[in-house]
């Protein structure tokens, strides 16, 4: 998954973006390195395009990306050696757990609490998967450290009728996804993600309005070092107005350039560019079970949560895939693969679903199942059919329930994907070149070819020529001569791949009144052939 | 009341020709489609062709319809499928041969071959093909098959408009059917002799030579 590193900044023209170098220098204008702050400087924010930055900070994200159903919960992380309780679930709170005890001083209130260890990646996986499910509300998403997630939502406030649309829906979404979070909105990403920090529900819209705003900020919200803000609050200092109100190079060397920049790049005054977050172009998505599992119907409700998971992400895109993978992991064994294929790109989780519980009866398990994993293969965009318009409405006449691409695949899941074929003609002479099987599930090709001959051709071909026993020069069939009714056909041919024949092909007949092919070798041993049956 | 409109009540019964069947599919053999209740084979229906051995004719008995059946559209099926149906081979005992089926008049581009490894996934493909309402016939080659099989068969057929063909050997004979029609097939020195065994609606015939 490739991250493309793209800046929100449209309009370079009118304000080239500062390179590193000039970045470092911030201080080269002699009226700014002594005077408070100077207000906003205006030639340095892009005018032609308003940036409407929508922060998602999500403060509980090490309880909540913990998938346990564990009534009495607290997240616990290692600091200096011990275990120190992070965060604690609304049961464990009200039995006195505390963020900063021990482990033990928790289990010491509570016995039955569960205690988990924070997983800073699945917190990162956790993020990304919110990322993704973003994508949809704005061609923007960036993942902004630890917690926090932005969305460019300039663009996107039309198309979800307006901002307190939009932002009930980005909410309401979050709430069903078992997140609680909180939101603001704000022209610099950095000032958006500030004010959700401090929990101001607040949607500032235009630049001028920012500054008041911000300067009223508490420090706390900033993610500045702890020593830092402690030593600021030590000089008096308590909120981010008392900060701008500093001669800008007494503060900067105090406490790093680093810091002045943050500042500026929130109240817009430089520009902040950020990372685009792109998901991947293949689903691919695990479910760990706390057990195992060897139930079916267990097992089928969870893939059939991935395969929902999997439609969301293919419906964002507007893509469907031909190929499935689901991979079944045991704790001794090696995990057992499953793979599903379809005719037509598709996506729709009642179908793979169908699918997969074709295949999964006849699946065998070795071992009870820790974890599944869905991984999709090559997306493509989908092929949109028109529905017929059908105004038959009478009872019996029923509608094609599926197509036979559908039908194909399903036979394919069931049988296996060799013994579903269709046939085609070959330009060839030989006759058992002259067909070939193709794979129903790749290609419907349409078999253009025609072949007008005038000798007529067997219905039943026979896999192999089968060597019959002569009498006198004629072939026998079960006992009896044959009577040769029509022929020679002459066929010499295929000198070019060390598969040439010579051979005379005659319709013949039994007593009984069946017609067969036969064939008689020219080359080496002129031996009696039956190749087919005329049926 | 004149005697149409009172023949056209369906509670009177005509052992020859059904009030209210369907016209059936031309067989390509009008001695055979006179012989048939509505003038051909039976549609929605499975049918049974029993046979001693393979290649004494019966596929050239088909061939006729299953070319008509890939050809056009048929208008059994939804008025608003413009598309002909698919026939599906399920177990053939050999290969059915491209460049012979393209000399019958077959497209195809609508057939579709089928291998099971056993029995019991044959009449599982047999069903899917049948009630999907793709296919407008399919034919299979069970090992056998018993009286609840070819009622489900049957029932599969009439679900999905489609026309079910099952070979069998000489000696099913015997045993009970839910087919619509059941053939006897076999070779004689004059030619195949078609004996109609079972015909819904029909009456039994023997028809001489008819291939």
């Amino acid at each position: 998954m490739a991250r493309a590193w793209k800046s929100p900044v449209v309009a370079r023209d009118n304000a080239p973006t500062p390179t590193a170098k000039q970045q470092s220098l911030p201080f080269a204008e002699p009226a700014s390195l002594t005077g408070p702050l100077p207000p906003a400087k205006i030639s340095l924010t892009p005018t032609a395009v308003t940036r409407l930055w929508f922060c998602i900070w999500l403060p509980n994200l090490p309880l909540e990306a913990c998938r346990s159903s564990e009534a009495a919960l607290a997240i616990v992380e290692e600091q200096h050696g011990i275990h120190r309780v992070l965060q604690a679930d609304s049961v464990a709170s009200a039995a006195g757990i505390m963020p900063g005890q021990s482990s033990n001083a928790a289990l010491a209130l509570l016995p039955t609490l569960t205690l988990e260890e924070r997983s800073l990646v699945r917190e990162q996986q956790v993020l990304e998967r919110l990322a993704t499910w973003l994508e949809r509300f704005s061609s923007f998403v960036s993942i902004a450290g630890k917690d926090v997630l932005l969305l460019e939502i300039a663009g996107s406030l039309r198309l979800f009728g307006g901002l307190p649309h939009l932002r009930k829906t980005v909410s309401k979404g979050l709430r069903a996804q078992g997140f609680s979070a909180a939101m603001a909105i704000a022209p610099t990403p950095l000032a958006a993600t500030w004010l959700a920090r401090a929990d101001r529900r607040v949607c500032i819209r235009a630049q001028e309005n920012l500054g008041p705003v911000l300067r009223k900020l508490p420090l706390g919200c900033l993610d500045w070092p702890a020593g830092q803000r402690e030593s600021l609050i030590a000089m008096g200092i308590s909120s981010l107005g008392d900060c701008l109100r500093l001669p800008r190079d007494g503060f900067a060397r105090r406490f790093g350039t680093e810091r002045l920049l943050e500042i500026d790049r929130a109240l817009g005054r430089l520009p902040d560019p950020r990372d685009s977050w792109r998901a991947p172009e293949r689903f691919c998505a695990d479910y760990e079970m706390t057990e195992e599992q060897s139930e079916c119907a267990l097992l089928l409700h969870i893939c059939q949560e991935l395969l929902l998971s999997h439609e969301q992400f293919l419906l964002a895109r507007q893509l469907g895939t031909q190929r499935l993978y689901f991979s079944f992991f045991h704790l001794k064994s090696a995990a057992t693969e499953l793979q599903l294929g379809s005719a037509i790109a598709d996506r729709s989780q009642k179908r793979w679903f169908d699918l997969l519980k074709i295949r999964f009866e006849a699946l065998r398990l070795p071992e009870p199942v820790i974890a599944v994993r869905l991984r999709s293969g090559l997306s493509q965009p989908l092929q949109v059919d028109n529905a017929h318009l059908c105004f038959h409405a009478e009872g019996g006449k029923q509608q094609r329930r599926y197509s036979i691409a559908q039908l194909a695949e399903r036979l394919a899941a069931r049988i296996g994907e060799q013994s579903v074929s269709a046939i085609s003609m070959v330009a060839e002479h030989r006759p058992e070149y002259a067909w070939k099987l193709q794979n129903p599930l790749s290609d419907w090709a349409s078999n253009t070819l025609t072949t007008k001959s005038c000798v007529k051709r067997p219905l039943w071909m026979l896999p192999e020529p089968a060597l019959l026993p002569a009498d006198s020069g004629y072939p026998l069939y079960k006992g009896s001569r044959l009577t040769l009714l029509d022929g020679p056909e002459r066929l010499e041919t295929g000198w070019w791949d060390e598969q040439n024949i010579s051979r005379d092909y005659y319709m013949a007949a039994d007593g009984a009144g069946l017609r067969l092919w036969v064939f008689r070798n020219r080359q080496r041993t002129p031996n009696w052939y039956l190749h087919g049956i005329f049926g | 009341m004149s005697l149409e409109k009172l023949l056209e009540n369906p509670r009177v019964w005509r052992g020859s020709s059904q009030v209210g069947a369907r016209a059936g599919l031309a067989s390509g053999y009008p001695k055979l489609d006179r012989c048939l209740p509505g003038g051909g084979w039976p549609f929605d229906a499975l049918t049974e062709i029993l046979i001693d051995q393979y290649g004494i004719g019966e596929l050239r008995l088909l061939m006729p319809a299953l070319a008509q059946l890939s050809r056009e559209e048929t208008q059994t099926h939804c008025s608003g499928s413009a598309e002909p149906g698919w026939i599906a081979w399920v177990a053939p005992p050999f290969q059915p041969y491209a460049p012979a089926l393209q000399q019958c008049g077959i497209d195809l581009s609508r057939v579709l071959i089928v291998r099971p490894k056993d029995d019991s996934e044959l009449l599982w493909s047999a069903e899917q093909a049948l009630s999907s309402g793709t296919c407008a016939a399919v034919l299979l080659w069970p090992v056998t098959l018993d009286d609840q099989a070819s009622r489900r068969l049957q029932l599969a057929a009439e679900k999905g408009h489609s026309w079910a063909i099952a070979f069998r050997p000489l000696s099913a004979r015997q045993q009970p059917s839910a087919a619509a029609l059941r053939l006897e097939l076999q070779s004689t020195r004059q030619g195949t002799r078609v004996h109609i065994l079972k015909s819904r609606g029909g009456r039994p015939a023997v028809l001489d030579s008819l291939l």
